[in-house]
Order: C-alpha cells, then sequence, then structure tokens
C-alpha cells in the first residue's frame, strides 16, 4: 500500500496547551504574592527562591541524569521551577541556605523522582520537603522576621546574604528582637501558657484579620488562585472546598471558646491556608480525579489543618494537612468513580 | 419506555464538551458544485461494524447507475447500489475510507459518463404510503447512517415504539459543512422526507436540531413549515459546543435524558435521523433513485477552492482534491471526516463511502502539537471537557500499566471517541488511542473467555461422561468380579454348565439314537 500522508490519529488539529504553559501560569499567579513577601519580610524570599531554583535544577538533572531519562525535556516543563517557588514562599525569609538544599533533595529527588518523576508522585514535592525540614530543623525554621513596619530594624539585602549564609546577623541589634516567630506559632505558644486569644492579638504582630503582613500576602494568594481558576488551570472545588470548610470546622470550637479557639476568618488568614487551597492542595498530580473526590480532599485538608492548629504541636498544619490527604487520594478516587454518561438512567 | 417533555424553549446541556473554530464558512460561501464523473469508481462493500457486503456482479459486468451490485449478507447491513454506468474492473481487497480504514472488498467500476439509470422502481402511483412501504423502500434504497458511524438506517425501524424523531442538522466538529449546505438548498426535500420518516416510525414530533451557528437557515425552513401547515416539526437551535452533534449528547440537549450506558435512543422512544439519510430516502421515494450520491465538504488549508461537491459514492478523493485545487506540497495529513475524530488516509487513491461527510487537507503547520508528548500529570483538563462524564486520565493511567479490567471499571465502553480530552491535554498523550486500544483489546479478551469457558463448559462435560462410562464399565466388571469370586456361585454356575451340557449331550444321543 502507498503510504503518502502521515496517518496519525485524531484529534488533528492541534492544542495549544502544554505542561510548561500550565506551569507558568502558576508562577505568574504567585508573582504579586512574592512582591507583597518583599514589601513586609524584605528581600530575604529571593535569595530563599534564587537558592531553591538552583538546588531544585540541580537535583532534578542530576535525578533525570541517573536515571536516563531525557534532561532537557523534563527541564523544559517547569515543574521544578514551581516545587522552588512553593518551597521559598513557605521557609523563613532568613533560613539557612542548607534547608534549601535539604528540602530540595528530599522533594525533587525522593518526593518526585524515587516515586517516578513527574506526574507519578505521591506527595506534593514542596510540601514534602517543607515537612522534613520543619521536622528535622525547627529552630532554623521558626525564626521569622517580623513584618518591616513593626520591625526594630529593616534588613537589607546584604543582611540578609550574611543572615541565610553565614548565620551572621547584625550584631548592635538583639537578636530575639530581631527575629519573631511567626503568628500561629505566638498564639500556640502563649495559649499554651493561658493566655486569652483576645489578649494575644492585641500584640502588634497582628493585623486585622490574620498576621499583620501575612494577611495581605494571603489576599495575594487568593487573587492569584482566582486568575487560575478564570485561566482554567485550576478549578474552584479543591480551594472552596478548603475555604468553607476551614470556616464550617473551626466555628464550632471558636463559638466554644473563644479565648482558647481561633475564629474561622483568622484561620483563612493565617500561616499558609490560603497557598496551601489555592497552589497546593491543587496539584492535580497528588490530589483527587473525581470532582467529587476534589472536593472531599480539600474538606480533609481544612480538618486536618485545623485540627493540627488547635490541638497538634505544631503551629500550623496546612503542610500536614495536605500530606495525609494525598495519602488518602487514590482511596477517595477509587470511592468516586463519577457515573458515566447514562448510567444514571 | 423512558418519558420526558420536550420544551423548544427550555434546552439542557450535556457535561464538558469544547468550543472550536468551526471554520465552516470557507467552504459554505461557494455554491454547491456537482463533481465530474470521475474516471473509476471505487465502492466500497464495508458496511459497519466490520460487515461486508457480497458481490451480487462478476468482473466484466456492465451496470447501470442505481444497479444493485452487493447484497449484505446477514440482516444488519445495506444494500450497496452502483453509482453511474459502466463495467466492472475489479473485485478485489482495497483500503476503504471507512471509520475503522479497514481493508474491505472494493468493486471497482470503469464509467462510461454516460451515467445512465437502470429502471428505477416507481412509487408514485398515486396511492399514499403505509409505514412499512417506508421502512421497506429506506432498506431498497440503501440507507445508512450519513452522519459517521453508518449505522444501516432501516434497522431502526423495528416496531419499537416511537414518539419522536430527531432529526440531526448539528454538524460539530470544524470543517464539515455537507449537512449546512444541504439544509440550506434541498429544504423542501428535507421536510418531505421528515414526514416521511414520521410515517415510517410512528413518532408524533419531530426535533429538527440546528446549531446556532448556522444563522438564517433556521428561519427559511421554519417559513416553509409554516407555509405547509406542518405541525409537528419544531426546528431547535442548540449551543455550538463541540460535540453537542453527537447522538447521545444532543438527545441530552433536547429532552434532558442520557441515553443509557449501553443502550440505544430506540430504547427510549427516540429515532434520530441524519439529515443527509432524510434527504436521500425522499429521493428514492420520489423519483426511485437510490443512495448513489452525497453531499461532502472539501476543506482544509491544503485545499485552494474549499466547498462542497455534490459526489458519486465511489469517486476517489483524489479527483475530489483536483477539483477544490489541491495544494499537494502544503498538505501533510489527508483526513476522511473532520479534525476531531476523522481518519487519517495513507493516500488520495480512495474511494468515499456513504459516511464520507469531509475530505480534510492540512498542513503541517495545523496539525503540528506545542510541545512534547510528557507523562500525564493529572491535571484533569480531561475531565472537564469529557462529554461522557469520564476520569480520562484514570483511564489513561489504567490503560498504561496494563490493568484493563480497571479501565472497564471506569466505564471504558461508555467513551464515545470524541477527542476532546487529547484536544486539552497539556502533556500532549493521545488518550483516545489508548480508549481505542483498551476497547479492542477488552472486547478480544472478553471473545477469548467466552471461548474458553465454553471449551471449559465442553472439557467438564466430556470428563463426566467419560467418568459416567467408566463408573458403569466399573459396575458392570464389579458385577462379573462378584460372580466370579464367590466360590458357591462358581460351584453353582459350574453345576448348572454341566448339567447344561450333560443335558445337551443326552438330548443329543436321544436324537441319535432315534
Amino acid at each position: 500500500m502507498n503510504i503518502t500522508f502521515n496517518t496519525q490519529s485524531a484529534p488533528h488539529i492541534p492544542n495549544t496547551n502544554t505542561v510548561t504553559k500550565v506551569m507558568l501560569m502558576v508562577w505568574l499567579a504567585l508573582i504579586p504574592a512574592m512582591l507583597a513577601h518583599v514589601f513586609f519580610f524584605g528581600t530575604g524570599i529571593i535569595i530563599q527562591l534564587t537558592l531553591s531554583i538552583i538546588f531544585a535544577l540541580g537535583f532534578e538533572a542530576l535525578s533525570l541524569k541517573l536515571l536516563n531519562k531525557p534532561v532537557k525535556l523534563f527541564l523544559k516543563d517547569f515543574s521544578a521551577f514551581v516545587t522552588a517557588l512553593l518551597f521559598a514562599l513557605c521557609i523563613s525569609p532568613v533560613a539557612p541556605w542548607w534547608i534549601s538544599l535539604i528540602g530540595m533533595f528530599f522533594a525533587i529527588v525522593v518526593g518526585k523522582h524515587l516515586f517516578g518523576g513527574l506526574g507519578q508522585n505521591i506527595f506534593n514535592p514542596a510540601m514534602l520537603g517543607f515537612a522534613i525540614v520543619l521536622i528535622s530543623f525547627p529552630q532554623a525554621m521558626s525564626a521569622w522576621l517580623p513584618p518591616q513596619e513593626i520591625a526594630p530594624y529593616a534588613m537589607s539585602f546584604t543582611d540578609n546574604l550574611q543572615a541565610i549564609f553565614f548565620n551572621r546577623f547584625p550584631s548592635h541589634i538583639e537578636f530575639d528582637t530581631l527575629t519573631q516567630a511567626t503568628p500561629l506559632d505566638t498564639i500556640k505558644t502563649a495559649i499554651s501558657q493561658e493566655y486569652a486569644l483576645s489578649e494575644i492579638t492585641t500584640q502588634p504582630l497582628f493585623g486585622d484579620f490574620g498576621g499583620l503582613g501575612w494577611e495581605w500576602i494571603a489576599n495575594f494568594y487568593f487573587l492569584g488562585g482566582l486568575f487560575l481558576i478564570y485561566k482554567r488551570v485550576i478549578t474552584w472545588r479543591v480551594p472552596a472546598a478548603v475555604i468553607l470548610t476551614t470556616i464550617v470546622f473551626s466555628l464550632p470550637f471558636n463559638a466554644y471558646n473563644a479565648d482558647h479557639f481561633i475564629g474561622p476568618i483568622a484561620h483563612l488568614f493565617s500561616g499558609g491556608l490560603m497557598l496551601g487551597a489555592f497552589f497546593i492542595a491543587t496539584d492535580p498530580t497528588t490530589g483527587c480525579s473525581s470532582h467529587k473526590g476534589q472536593i472531599i480532599f480539600g474538606a480533609g485538608v481544612a480538618i486536618m489543618t485545623v485540627l493540627i492548629r488547635e490541638f497538634g504541636n505544631f503551629p500550623d498544619g496546612v503542610a500536614f494537612g495536605i500530606l495525609i490527604m494525598n495519602m488518602s487520594a487514590p482511596l477517595i478516587d477509587r470511592l468516586t468513580i463519577p457515573k458515566a454518561f447514562g448510567q444514571n438512567e | 419506555m423512558k418519558e420526558f417533555q420536550f420544551n423548544p424553549n427550555h434546552l439542557y446541556s450535556f457535561q464538558g464538551g469544547l468550543q472550536l473554530k468551526h471554520h465552516k464558512n470557507d467552504s459554505l460561501d461557494k455554491p454547491l458544485t456537482v463533481a465530474d464523473i470521475p474516471d473509476k469508481l471505487y465502492m466500497s462493500l464495508r458496511i459497519n461494524r466490520g460487515n461486508i457486503a457480497k458481490p451480487t456482479v462478476s468482473l466484466g459486468d456492465k451496470v447501470l447507475k442505481g444497479q444493485v451490485i452487493a447484497i449484505p449478507d446477514t440482516p444488519n447491513g445495506s444494500i450497496i447500489h452502483a453509482s453511474s454506468s459502466g463495467t466492472i474492473t475489479a473485485i478485489s481487497d482495497k483500503q476503504t475510507a471507512s471509520p475503522d480504514t479497514d481493508i474491505a472488498t472494493v468493486i471497482e467500476i470503469t464509467t462510461d459518463k454516460e451515467d445512465q439509470w437502470c429502471k428505477l422502481n416507481s412509487f408514485n402511483n398515486g396511492q399514499p404510503l403505509s409505514s412499512s412501504d417506508i421502512v421497506s423502500a429506506i432498506k431498497e434504497a440503501g440507507l445508512t447512517g450519513m452522519g459517521g458511524a453508518g449505522f444501516p438506517t432501516h434497522l431502526k425501524y423495528k416496531g419499537k415504539e416511537i414518539s419522536t424523531l430527531i432529526v440531526n442538522g448539528a454538524e460539530c466538529e470544524p470543517y464539515i459543512s455537507c449537512d449546512q449546505q444541504l439544509m440550506k438548498d434541498y429544504p423542501q426535500e428535507l421536510i418531505n422526507g421528515i414526514q416521511l420518516v414520521l410515517k415510517a416510525s410512528g413518532a408524533k414530533l419531530a426535533i429538527f436540531a440546528l446549531e446556532d451557528q448556522v444563522g438564517g437557515i433556521k428561519s427559511s425552513i421554519e417559513e416553509l413549515i409554516n407555509k405547509n401547515n406542518i405541525e409537528n416539526i419544531k426546528v431547535v437551535k442548540v449551543p455550538t459546543i463541540y460535540p453537542a452533534g453527537g447522538e447521545k449528547q444532543l438527545i441530552k440537549v433536547l429532552t434532558g435524558k442520557e441515553v443509557p450506558s449501553g443502550g440505544l435512543p430506540l430504547h427510549m422512544g427516540i429515532i434520530v435521523q441524519n439529515v443527509g439519510t432524510i434527504k436521500a430516502l425522499n429521493d428514492y421515494v420520489v423519483s426511485g433513485q437510490p443512495l448513489v450520491d452525497r453531499i461532502i465538504t472539501v476543506a482544509g488549508d491544503g485545499i485552494e477552492n474549499p466547498q462542497n461537491f455534490m459526489a458519486l459514492i465511489g469517486t476517489p478523493i483524489s479527483h475530489l482534491l483536483q477539483q477544490a485545487e489541491f495544494n499537494r506540497e502544503k498538505t501533510n495529513r489527508l483526513i476522511i471526516g473532520g479534525p476531531m475524530m476523522g481518519y487519517a488516509m495513507p493516500n488520495a487513491d480512495i474511494g468515499i463511502d456513504k459516511t464520507s461527510n469531509c475530505i480534510l487537507a492540512l498542513s503541517e503547520k495545523m496539525t503540528k502539537h506545542s510541545g512534547d508528548t510528557l507523562p500525564c500529570i493529572r491535571c484533569g483538563e480531561c475531565v472537564n471537557v469529557c462529554p461522557a462524564n469520564l476520569l480520562p486520565q484514570q483511564l489513561h493511567w489504567y490503560i498504561k500499566g496494563k490493568n484493563l479490567e480497571k479501565a472497564r471499571e471506569h466505564h471504558v465502553f461508555d467513551c464515545i471517541e470524541c477527542g476532546a480530552c487529547a484536544w486539552v491535554c497539556p502533556s500532549q498523550i493521545k488518550l483516545v488511542d489508548y480508549y481505542r486500544y483498551a476497547k479492542s483489546e477488552l472486547k478480544y479478551l472478553d471473545f477469548k473467555r467466552k471461548k474458553s469457558d465454553e471449551s471449559q463448559i465442553r472439557h467438564e462435560l466430556r470428563e463426566a461422561r467419560l467418568e459416567r462410562l467408566k463408573a458403569e464399565r466399573m459396575a458392570k466388571r464389579k458385577r462379573t468380579r462378584r460372580r466370579t469370586t464367590n466360590p458357591d456361585k462358581i460351584k453353582l454356575e459350574l453345576q448348572a454348565t454341566m448339567d447344561r451340557v450333560k443335558k445337551s449331550q443326552k438330548d443329543k444321543d436321544q436324537k441319535d439314537n432315534q
């Protein structure tokens, strides 16, 4: 038979969507929040981001090489960049450089490539890396900067470099006032010392809803998330489930004892909840595939987060909530296979 | 039968679907052209789903236009007529334009260009036609679904109670405009045809569905309906969302009901008929001319002069390409059907068949994918567009892992292969290929399982039979052995034998003495 034309199968008209585009869109959506981060916490995030990108790409290339996979093809997909960015947004702007190194090692090598690479990982790589450094190096991870509005001293770019690479902080300021715990951490400690929430939140560290500065960054995560929904990179289901469940689930606790349990709005605008709701719990690879499953997944993340924040040992529970739900995703998927067209009849 | 209420002002929607650039105006802004008679016609004898008709002519025979040249050997087939007059110059296996690109028996007619009709059946005897007259006309005209799948039309009229006829004028794939051309040029024939089908099926109502991008066609058809005082045909515009013209999706949009998985619209009291089929029925009843030609769109960026042709069934693709000013250099892919579900043809030396609605010549630029194929990242965009409510990424995952039973559990057989998932996949995975593979593999496995179950049963029956025979033999032997091992019995039997011998000796002696 004479074959003179290309006989590939349908569809024959091209599809312009690519993984790279999807990943770039996520990056784009995070830029406003990143700028807000710089505004409130200084230039540390830029250094952290550069470090994590370098480590992420390095580990990515190394893993691909060792696994005999096409390096260039997979570096082009931009997924390691997204992992690096999400990780950098989670860690303290003055965390030592090796936090990124270790975090990215676990994220990219263990979390991603040992499970089979792009699309095959069970855990969200950024959250896995973050959880490991959080558990292993609590001290380095909990030393955050106060927002620049209330900081006794604004860390310059060189100060940040010095702090990150040499653990050298400006000597004329007392270290304890230079770095401070995160708002959620502060609440956790204060509540364990039997302070009332109403007293705690009068500290300058707190803003209108959540932590000062933090709440603004959360706003930008929210906006970036809406952009992703608009661009059809993510759907509304997971973020909506996370946000609504957080409100519904934390409300009874707060109503029972408002001085001991954080209110729903404060939950939303504190810590990593908005980032998690729109950018991490929506990671399709590690989430649920059915629409019903996605709602269960989001609700699970919210419940775990509130439980860990209120009753756990860690100030924030978003990362753990997401990792726990990552593990449950295959089971949820199995139980929520949607009815195919015509099977309702 | 499922009950439903139809309200033309309240339509429903199906989940998923795509909004595609329709490219239809390229071919629609020119009038319908009657294509020249080609030197050779390639009449494919493939009907549908692997049914192949048996030729009733032999090599060297002279045939006239409209003469029967092949009949199906199963009831699930349709008759094939010669599209023009000429001589049979070959009957051989050849590539066909059928959706599954099967090789099938193809009758080659070398035309004499006279286009001479054979003696045609006449229905114009003044008598009103009965329902069964029309159904037999459908069969004799060799009608099949002209929208794509090629389901033999007469099979839809099997005495089931039909309440509604849906006339499918919703041509949802980009580029294809043959149905739209037909609705524009032959509205009267269509309305007559619809009335025939209503009569044949016993349906009370015909819903004529059009896409909302068709413009003035709706009002011109409605005008005609009003002029003829017809009350049981309702024209409805449905949203232009791919694949709204798919039978199941169209029914959902119009009635809100879903065709049961694995079932047919017939089970809901609905018949869906493509406009082309309806016009062909009208032609046969009015003039006795069977289905020998159809409207086909020739379009794509490899075509300088895209347009719709009225072409004889069996016309080689190359012949039509030539008349539409085909740019060979530019063309990378030659497709029969639309860009979403059509099949790429290996060459242009293939005859069109009753289901061929479009020839698409696309350049490399138009078909080029934006990136390399990457692993699935489970982004779920395929789930959002799947009109069959499936989880395409999970199916892909299971099929890739050779876990086909899992794919069945995830309803792979409900996939309509519309290609929407593959079209949105950021990892550029050819998803539909996986589903086709899984379906055919599962069908084969089921066939094998059935076979092996049957032989298992056969084997077990044989074993049981042998066992039974053996038991019978054993019982018999036991009886014999018991007889031979009981000393008293032996003695008795020996005695009996001895007596018998003695007796016969005695009898003999007596005889001798006498």
